[in-house]
């Protein structure tokens, strides 16, 4: 199992964060999430990790563009990302928190399907990540937020592919990183839009 | 330096043709808008010049592609070979975009031809690749993007919500697609172990994630909420390659899925997944017939036809299920998507001419403007597939195949109902002009503008009702579209888990 239930934790913890956490909080945590999903998805097998290269440039690159005035600001950062700040983030939110660590329960105890023939840790960050990310999908009103959880519940779709049947081809992995930060991209513009059209 | 090999290049290029030719557009639109070839306030003819130019050679590409022409790319060791049905959809669907780029004109005139443009590549370059998840991801990412680019940013509340949803069902469509494509890849590994689920129960389960894909992306009731306020906010080109040409494409992948696990597994998987079809697409039929009869938006109603369509979608993808080798399900697909482009065609004409959007504001359009008349009229050819043949033949085969008289019943009155809401427009128009109708200040359409109009319209609605064999050469049923994945099993993964049992490497199967 090696360092792939480290990573899966913290992939489902980042993914609680970047669906519930305050806005700077939020869009590190999926910064972060990107990092460490495309690290479990895409195992280092003496090759160039082309794939996880690409995924990395393509979301981290959306997020630069969408990412909200004065995120990079120390004092915030510091205050939004300390271990008081996010453990009370995951009290006020203890449905998601909860969700999370059923999911990697889930993903990690084998239940004799034949899908479970496949790489534990990257299979319970995907059950994680999709019963994280699939609630606030379908119900959020919230354009931004949905487009986060968005990208939290196909990344834990990707990685529970993975986890059974491998990395993606190249022109799939072209086509999801395009997609993914589509979204991101996207979700941004149409947060703005409804803005300024009801400001106006 | 090494030789060249021109036969491998020509072939290459055909097999890319449509993306290439997209790409182009993005150099050579603002091109031509640029002050250097001509006078600024000429920017948009030129712009509608290049767009269509491109989208009559994409057609001609994707028509070359495959047959007697060799077209086959290999990129990442993807081999892209251009199949029969996205061949069809671009070949057909170029000139009909062509047309009602050119119909809808106006200061975004480049911009909707390169929407088109793409649009029609995404379908060709996901129906040419072989399996995967690529072609999927293409054509639901292609949608989200090209909802953006039409909806455009001017800061209009209604169109961001239309894109929003488009965002949020494309972004549902995908976890279920790959929850079955796991199970599809299991189906093997559980033939050979019976303490695994049993390959019914995984073909059952990957045909509800398929089939729920199958209603989410093409807006068959209780999906179709979306559909309708595309067609009522968002452009005209966009409307029609988000809410038909793309799910239709998408739609060919799932049926040709659908009917492979029908044909793998050798018990009947349909279970509750067929009743589910038959019954959404029935209702979707009635829902999108009596809603188009009962509102007045002409968006609205082009929307239910479209809600219409996605019911026979539907009950296409039931038909496959309980008979996978029903070739009369995979005929209905690309007839929908022509004759709904004509109920667009019309839609856009008479929003140019009128700008009005009120049935009840319309009277006496077609007395005005008798060249839309035909094209609606067209359409409703198209849709009740006259002089009855292949289409309609496909059609009945469909709504018998569930074998339930209700369902067959409640969906050919809802049939009746779109085509009576179709036919109350054209009515309308030959009542008392209206003041809207009376004082609009028509724009002057070129001979050559109402030639190639009636032409298209004509030629869409003989494609639609099958007058023009839609199969390659006419002969025979279309191939199906590429599959979600290879029926093989799984490759095994590199670090595999203990077996449950405990003894290791689970899940290699025993010989």
């Amino acid at each position: 199992m090696g360092q792939g239930l480290p990573l899966a934790i913290v992939a489902a913890l980042l993914a609680t964060l970047a669906v519930t956490g305050a806005r700077r909080a939020a869009w590190i945590a999926l910064a972060a999430l990107v990092l460490v999903a495309g690290v479990l998805e895409f195992p280092d097998d003496g090759h160039y990790p082309a794939g996880l290269l690409l995924r990395l440039a393509a979301l981290w690159g959306a997020t630069l563009i969408v990412l909200p005035t004065g995120l990079f600001d120390f004092a915030a950062l510091r205050r939004d990302l300390s271990p008081r700040v996010i453990a009370e983030t995951l009290s006020e939110h203890p449905v998601v928190a909860a969700s999370a660590l059923a999911g990697l329960l889930l993903g990690a105890v084998p239940l004799a399907l034949p899908i479970e023939t496949s790489v534990a840790p990257v299979r319970a960050a995907g059950i994680a990540l999709l019963v994280i990310g699939l609630p606030p999908l379908l119900t959020s009103g919230y354009v931004e937020a949905t487009g986060r959880a968005a990208v939290v519940a196909l990344t834990g779709a990707l990685l529970l592919r993975a986890s059974v049947l491998g990395a993606l081809d190249p022109l799939a992995a072209v086509a999801i990183a395009a997609g993914l930060a589509a979204i991101l991209l996207i979700s941004s513009s149409v947060a703005g839009q409804i803005t300024l059209s009801e400001e106006e | 330096m090494p030789a060249i090999d021109t036969t491998h290049l020509i072939a290459t290029l055909r097999a890319i043709g449509p993306t290439l030719i997209a790409l182009i557009s993005l150099v050579a639109v603002p091109l031509a808008r640029h002050p250097r070839f001509g006078v600024a306030t000429r920017s948009n003819d030129r712009a509608e010049r290049v767009v269509i130019s491109l989208l009559f050679a994409s057609g001609i590409l994707a028509f070359l592609a495959g047959s007697d022409y060799r077209s086959s790319a290999l990129i990442g060791g993807i081999p892209i070979d251009p199949s029969e049905p996205g061949r069809l959809l671009v070949a057909l669907g170029a000139p009909t975009f062509a047309l009602i780029v050119v119909v809808g004109g106006g200061r975004r005139v480049g911009t909707m031809g390169q929407i088109a443009l793409f649009g029609l590549a995404a379908i060709d370059l996901a129906l040419a690749v072989p399996d995967g998840l690529a072609p999927v991801a293409i054509l639901i990412f292609g949608s989200i993007g090209l909802s953006a680019f039409a909806a455009g940013s001017r800061g209009d509340a209604a169109r961001a919500r239309a894109v929003f949803r488009d965002l949020r069902a494309a972004a549902i469509a995908l976890p279920l697609l790959v929850t079955a494509e796991l199970l599809r890849s299991a189906i093997p590994l559980s033939a050979t172990d019976a303490n695994y689920a049993t390959p019914t129960s995984l073909g059952a389960g990957a045909a509800l994630a398929l089939a729920a894909v199958l209603m989410s992306s093409t807006g068959v009731f209780p999906f179709h909420h979306r559909l309708v306020r595309i067609f009522e906010t968002l452009p005209i080109v966009g409307s029609l390659l988000i809410g038909v040409w793309l799910p239709t494409a998408l739609s060919l992948i799932v049926m040709g899925e659908i009917s492979s696990l029908a044909a793998g597994v050798p018990e009947q998987i349909g279970g509750a997944v067929v009743p589910a079809l038959l019954i959404a697409g029935a209702v979707a039929i009635a829902f999108g017939g009596a809603s188009a009869l009962l509102h007045d938006d002409i968006g609205e109603v082009v929307g239910f036809l479209a809600v219409g369509n996605a019911g026979w979608l539907a009950l296409a993808a039931a038909a496959l299920l309980i008979n996978p080798d029903n070739d009369a399900a995979r005929l209905l697909p690309v007839p929908g998507a022509l004759s709904l482009s004509l109920f667009g065609l019309w839609l856009i004409g008479i929003r140019k001419q009128y700008e009005v959007t009120a049935i009840s504001d319309l009277g006496g359009w077609a007395r005005r403007t008798p060249v839309y008349g035909v094209i609606l009229i067209a359409g409703i050819i198209a849709m009740l597939a006259l002089p009855p043949g292949e289409i309609i033949a496909a059609k009945i085969n469909v709504l018998t195949a569930g074998g339930n008289p209700i369902i067959a019943i409640v969906a050919a009155l809802g049939q009746l109902g779109l085509v009576a809401s179709a036919v109350r427009i054209l009515l309308v128009g030959f009542t008392v002009p209206s003041r809207p109708v009376r004082l609009a200040a028509l724009r002057k359409l070129p001979e050559v503008l109402v030639i190639a109009i009636l032409f298209g319209a004509i030629t869409i609605a003989g494609a639609a009702a099958g007058w023009l064999s839609i199969a390659s050469r006419g002969a025979g049923p279309l191939p199906s579209a590429p599959p979600l994945s290879s029926p093989t099993a799984p490759a095994p993964a590199p670090n595999e888990t203990a077996s449950p049992d405990g003894s290791g490497a689970a899940g290699s199967p025993t010989p």
